[in-house]
């Protein structure tokens, strides 16, 4: 590298790194940062607990050691093991807090972005009230905290006993229970639970009608959830809860792992019940409002359509017959066109394609 | 795998050997020497110094993830807005008229989501084994790179690719009307490793494969299958899987139908029973014309689309050399023949196969030919080395009426008209 270039080079670092303090320094864009941590935290005069601890003078402080604050018992046991909110710590917490902690109360799911984390501290140290911010706390924890976290090298993990390459290890029995939410035809899976179709209607208004439509009739091209009653030959069929579906199982299936659209997860089993018993209703399948569908009478309640699938028999269409095509002197005459795509113009045009940015 | 090199007999290969380039050469040239003269002024792009001629470009790091060139801007995936309701539960189309040869760039793959796209740490993903095995079990991604790796070259198509055309032609392009169709090598780990590691019971017939995406994607797979040819894959085209087809992990399900590639793939599930979840029963179900639905249609049958030229890619050039080129894939195994008409079927000739032939694998067929200017109607059609055969479009309405939706694999004609332009058409 050339003198001057390297001149140049070291230039531009200085200028680099100096930006970026200033930037980390920046307490105003903290501002905005802490938009995201008020609903749970204070900090500044007059700061009091809410459902989280106030955080005025936490730089310096032993974590969970507010009195009074109710901390959950995993970080009161780090406060205990000496770990003291600095800089570094604080910035691997607010990065991914269940984490660094594994079973803190605090249900916030971290800040991303590195300039958001510096602007947060920057905020929090500029507004900070009493406590006691020592100049040294930033750092000085440290090496407590590394005697605190032994880590298991490499050479010292025991290779587990299961399987043949011994790879993985035993999932626990909540953690099954947690993921394993599938239920079948046979109810298998099923939760203890029950819902009554009035009870339904509440959850389906609240929750579905506004892409389901009112009584399940589709708003747009979200899907149908009701009628359609024998319209599967028609020439366009409408296949509905009602009309096509085989098990009411996959209702209540689909509905706790993937309803409502966009947040997923967030019924409870007796809603879900209630819920089916409503789609129930609305297909006309169950007419009295205070019928109660409940994990003992669900596997009673069969869909008017199952017997109408059979399994896959391509193999045995007419054409598959054929095993040497012909080659020459196919079809008499010339083509006729029958069908143009241009008549129905529904292409997109290209020119609104997306670029490649 | 496989052979490298194709050896099907084709009527339209050009034989060139050391005489016919050195005399042959005297032949054309005469006919290139005239074209020169006829132009009435000289190219200035040749006469003329360029600007990338005589300046500097872009140094290395310019782009640390190179990007295609800006001229390459319409090499990009589609939308059909008014297929879909939002563009979270929604499909893009792989623009196959922009492409050669048989593997997809990862950028333009077709997208199909049912809950978007799921944005996963790979440290923060886990894959859960349970059910009927010995022991449920708990991978990280650090344990799934710890076993055998294969590396495996497969086509993923959507059961309802093509199944805009039932009732007729209605997209112009082969971009929207064979679109949902990608070709990746996948590296990954052959499943029934992964699942040996549970232990599964003799009890267990089914499997049910399951993503961690906002709309838990859940199919149920017959063991059998599963441990055949399966594989639980984290990389594709040699990079980690693009977040939107599964980041970090993706289930490969060689031949059958997309949605049984579970993206995000969090939990593999033994049981002795299907699970009749709602992509096998309400969706991904078959309706025939007299109101009974096939359930289980996994398989992608045999199926060939001409790319170019194509309603997005007409003829720019005049009357003669053309080159015709397309893609022939089957779930069954690898494709043996495509034939190619230009009269409409009257008339079929053995398209030339090039490049790597894979089991389940996309495959490039080209017809070179001269074109006198006047209309065409192009078509192909398949065979694999199972002896199936690619129906016409008539032959499945035949058998199905227009109501299945799903797998519509019957041969494609493109009208090619005087001037050069491509229209998606059905002919009598």
């Amino acid at each position: 590298m050339s003198k001057f270039l390297k001149a140049a080079f070291l230039a531009l670092t200085v200028f680099c790194l100096s930006a970026s303090l200033a930037s980390a320094q920046d307490a105003k864009a903290g501002a905005k940062v802490f938009k995201k941590c008020r609903s749970c935290h204070t900090i500044g005069e007059g700061a009091k607990n809410k459902v989280g601890p106030h955080l005025n003078g936490m730089f310096g402080r032993t974590a969970g050691s507010i009195e009074g604050f109710k901390y959950s018992k995993a970080m009161r046991a780090r406060g205990a093991d000496g770990l003291v909110w600095n800089n570094q710590n604080f910035i691997e917490f607010i990065t991914k807090p269940k984490k660094f902690i594994k079973k803190t109360r605090m249900g916030f799911g971290g800040l991303r972005k590195e300039k958001d984390r510096l602007n947060l501290i920057a905020f929090l140290k500029a507004q900070s009230v009493g406590g006691k911010a020592s100049p040294a706390a930033d750092g000085s924890a440290k090496n407590e905290e590394t005697k605190t976290q032994t880590k298991l090298l490499a050479k010292d993990v025991p290779v587990p006993s299961h399987g043949i390459l011994h790879l993985g290890r035993l999932a626990q029995l909540d953690e099954v229970a947690a993921w394993d939410i599938d239920i079948r035809p046979d109810g298998k899976g099923l939760p203890v639970g029950s819902g009554k179709v009035s009870d339904g209607e509440v959850v389906y208004n609240e929750n579905c009608a506004r892409c389901h439509g009112d009584f399940g009739e589709g708003i747009g091209r979200w899907p149908i959830l009701a009628g359609g009653h024998d319209t599967l030959t028609d020439e366009r069929p409408e296949k509905t809860i009602g009309s096509f579906w085989p098990y009411l199982s996959t209702v209540f299936d689909y509905v706790r792992r993937a309803m409502p659209f966009g947040s997923a997860r967030s019924l409870n089993d007796n809603d879900i019940y209630a819920l089916t018993a409503y789609l129930l209703f609305l297909n006309d399948i169950v007419e009295d409002e205070d019928f109660v569908l409940s994990k003992e009478n669900f596997t009673s309640i069969h869909l008017p359509n199952e017997k109408n699938f059979i399994a896959d028999n391509r193999k045995d269409e007419a054409h598959r017959a054929i095993k040497e095509p012909c080659m020459s002197d196919c079809v008499a005459g010339s083509p006729k066109v029958v069908s143009r795509a241009r008549a129905l113009d529904v292409t997109p045009d290209a020119k609104e394609g997306e670029s490649v940015e | 795998m496989s052979d490298n090199k194709n050896t099907t007999p084709a009527s339209n290969d050009v034989k060139l050997g050391r005489r016919q380039l050195l005399a042959g050469g005297l032949a054309t040239g005469g006919i290139a020497a005239a074209t020169t003269i006829a132009a009435a002024a000289s190219d200035p792009l040749i006469t003329e110094v360029q600007d990338w001629n005589r300046y500097l470009g872009d140094g290395v790091d310019a782009s640390p993830y190179g990007k295609p060139s800006e001229y390459e801007k319409d090499t990009v995936r589609r939308n059909v807005a008014w297929l879909t309701a939002d563009t979270q539960s929604s499909i893009n189309f792989t623009p196959l008229h922009k492409l050669d040869g048989i593997i997809t760039p990862n950028g333009v793959c077709f997208e199909r989501h049912h809950g978007g796209v799921a944005v996963i740490d790979p440290a923060d993903h886990r894959l859960m084994i349970n059910g009927l095995v010995d022991n449920p079990i708990v991978f990280t991604m650090d344990d799934i790179m710890r076993f055998p790796r294969e590396n495996r070259t497969y086509f993923l198509e959507c059961a309802a690719n093509s199944g805009m055309e039932w009732r007729g032609s209605q997209l112009n392009g082969c971009q929207f009307t064979h679109g949902m169709v990608h070709n990746c090598m996948y590296t990954g780990v052959p499943l029934k490793y992964i699942l040996a590691e549970a232990g599964i019971k003799t009890a267990g017939k089914w499997l049910l494969a399951e993503g961690a995406d906002a709309s838990a994607m859940s199919r149920s797979i017959p063991l059998d299958k599963a441990l055949d040819d399966c594989m639980v894959a984290f990389k594709m085209n040699g990079e980690s899987l693009r977040p939107e087809q599964g980041y970090p992990l993706r289930l490969v399900v060689p031949g059958w139908e997309g949605n049984m590639w579970i993206k995000w793939l969090r939990r593999l599930e033994i049981g002795d029973k299907a699970w009749y979840q709602r992509e096998e029963t309400s969706k991904y179900t078959d309706l025939m014309e007299n109101g009974i639905a096939r359930s289980f249609t996994w398989a992608m049958d045999v199926k060939s689309v001409i790319t170019n030229p194509s309603p997005q890619a007409p003829i720019t050039h005049g009357k003669g050399r053309t080159v015709l080129t397309g893609l022939a894939w089957s779930g069954h195994g690898k494709i043996s023949r495509v034939d190619v008409t230009i009269d409409g079927g009257r008339n079929w000739k053995t398209a030339r196969l090039d490049g790597p032939s894979f089991s389940r694998s996309l495959h490039r067929f080209y017809y070179d030919f001269d074109w006198d200017g006047s209309e065409l109607f192009v078509q192909s059609r398949a065979i694999d080395d199972q002896g199936n055969v690619q129906p016409t479009k008539d032959q499945l309405r035949a058998a199905r009426g227009v109501s299945s939706i799903y797998h519509n694999n019957g041969i494609q004609t493109w009208q090619i008209n005087p001037d050069g332009s491509a229209e998606n058409v059905e002919i009598s």
